[in-house]
């Protein structure tokens, strides 16, 4: 049998924003299909339940930046979480590599380099996304205190495990481990 | 035809399909110019310095730009899902795009349709939304890395950024996560995961590994990885199993690395650039392809 024949539903998008209330999960279904944003209501699964019976289904990758838009658009939600392994939160280790003039940090599926003395990002690398590209232009040469945010300019997951290792990179470098 | 699909980080460049070429720093598609330095552009520029070695057909390429919301990614996918089977490519190689579970299924169901089954390779996040949605199997290539091959084991994770438990360069462990990952049916038929030792596994089996020369600087460096996957895509068009397209594609990537002598601070194309070298120097030593112009 093709492994195709199992599929189901016509959007599957593996995380839930969840909310205290009805009133702001519909807001945020408007916010959000407003910006292009693929999302559904859904009732969540018991487990899941924080307050309402609705939820918005929300492709999970795009967690940062959804997050972002509910804010600004000042929609009160509970928590995002993935609809599989629900218990799972983000990836919260780092790993630091030493390459002599330079350190590497690693969140996740992202890494991020900088040298040591100046603390200029010289490399990022790792991810998938399509924002990941945009950011390491948008990193690189810059010093770690002086780089804009992946949190902040980027849209998925990939940019938000960059954020942990620049966040760490500036740890380390404000600490003058780097150096 | 081989084709290549995948976003770039040109904001307002549209749905883009065409023939790529080599300018200076830059690729040059449809009056676009593409930066080569990481993600697609870096996939393409690989895939570009093997066939040209080779001389084989350049790749075709469809790209459409996207910073991360979505919009370039949704018109790949849709491009493709109506039109794969009039291209019909011998080899489809997904790279950069917006993970998305319901458009992956829906792609793959207008692949099984075609007349001739195309040889389907995944790298970035086009082997997480082909994992997240049940169709790893499907693959007949992916190329993780150790992070990513902790995702791929992962029964539940839709995201690395979600795993229980993350692998960074723990070596020893791969072999595990690996039978995890065909065991949970979340692994394409080959597998090349990328790591201080490459592991080249099919079906489960772990078929070969390569670990020289050990060049550490390589995992810093952005789009070392892609370009790997760019690699095997050109080899794989020319003629060669998937499974000695990886072996070539990870030895020549780790030589690239060592005769371009980089540094953590090095740009990927100074890694393509060396790949000519490599391949006249070692690639007959290889594979046995010791003539150009594709595989015999």
């Amino acid at each position: 049998m093709s492994i195709l024949k199992k599929g189901k539903g016509a959007f599957a998008g593996g995380g839930l924003v969840l909310f205290n209330d009805v009133q702001e999960a519909m807001k945020a279904e408007r916010v959000l299909k407003r910006a292009e944003y693929p999302v559904r209501l859904v009732a969540p699964p018991p487990e899941l339940r924080r307050g309402c019976d609705l939820a918005v289904e929300i492709n999970l990758v795009e967690q940062p930046g959804i997050e972002r838009l509910l804010k600004r658009s000042d929609v009160g939600y509970v928590e995002v979480k993935p609809l599989k392994g629900s218990d799972a939160g983000i990836l919260e280790i780092v790993r630091v590599t030493d390459f002599g003039d330079w350190l590497m940090v690693k969140a996740a599926n992202m890494k991020l380099t900088f040298e040591k003395q100046s603390g200029k990002i010289v490399n990022t690398s790792g991810g998938g996304c399509p924002d990941i590209p945009y950011l390491h232009a948008e990193m690189l040469d810059k010093r770690v205190d002086e780089a804009p945010h992946p949190a902040d300019i980027g849209y998925t997951l990939c940019a938000l495990m960059l954020d942990r290792a620049l966040e760490e990179s500036r740890s380390l470098w404000e600490g003058g481990e780097g150096a | 035809m081989m084709l290549i699909a995948g976003t770039v980080p040109i904001r307002d460049m549209p749905l883009t399909f065409g023939e790529a070429s080599a300018g200076g720093d830059y690729l040059l598609v449809e009056g676009w110019r593409i930066p080569q330095t990481q993600g697609t552009g870096a996939m393409i520029s690989a895939a570009l310095a093997t066939t040209g070695y080779l001389k084989t057909e350049a790749s075709r390429v469809l790209l459409a730009g996207d910073i991360g919301q979505g919009r370039g990614s949704r018109e790949i996918y849709e491009y493709l899902i109506q039109n794969i089977a009039r291209l019909s490519p011998e080899v489809l190689a997904l790279h950069y795009w917006l993970p998305d579970m319901a458009q992956t299924r829906r792609l793959c169901e207008a692949i099984e349709k075609c007349d001739r089954r195309t040889v389907l390779i995944a790298d970035a996040s086009s082997m997480y939304s082909a994992k997240a949605a049940g169709l790893a199997p499907f693959f007949d290539v992916f190329c993780p890395d150790t992070a990513e091959m902790a995702f791929l084991a992962d029964l539940d994770a839709t995201h690395p950024a979600y795993v229980r438990f993350m692998l960074f360069n723990d070596m020893e462990r791969v072999p595990e996560l690996v039978k995890a990952a065909y065991q949970r049916k979340n692994a394409a038929k080959l597998m090349l995961v990328k790591g201080a030792v490459d592991y080249i596994v099919k079906d489960g089996e772990v078929l070969a590994t390569v670990n020289e020369p050990d060049v550490p600087a390589m995992e810093a460096i952005g789009g070392t990885g892609d370009i790997i996957t760019g690699m095997i895509s050109a080899f794989v068009y020319a003629g060669l199993e998937p499974h000695e397209a990886a072996i070539i594609a990870a030895r020549a990537n780790r030589m690239a690395g060592k005769m371009a002598g980089v540094t953590p601070a090095n740009r990927v194309n100074q890694v393509i650039n060396r790949f000519p070298d490599v391949f006249k120097q070692y690639l007959c030593q290889w594979s046995g392809v010791c003539t150009t112009g594709g595989v015999e």
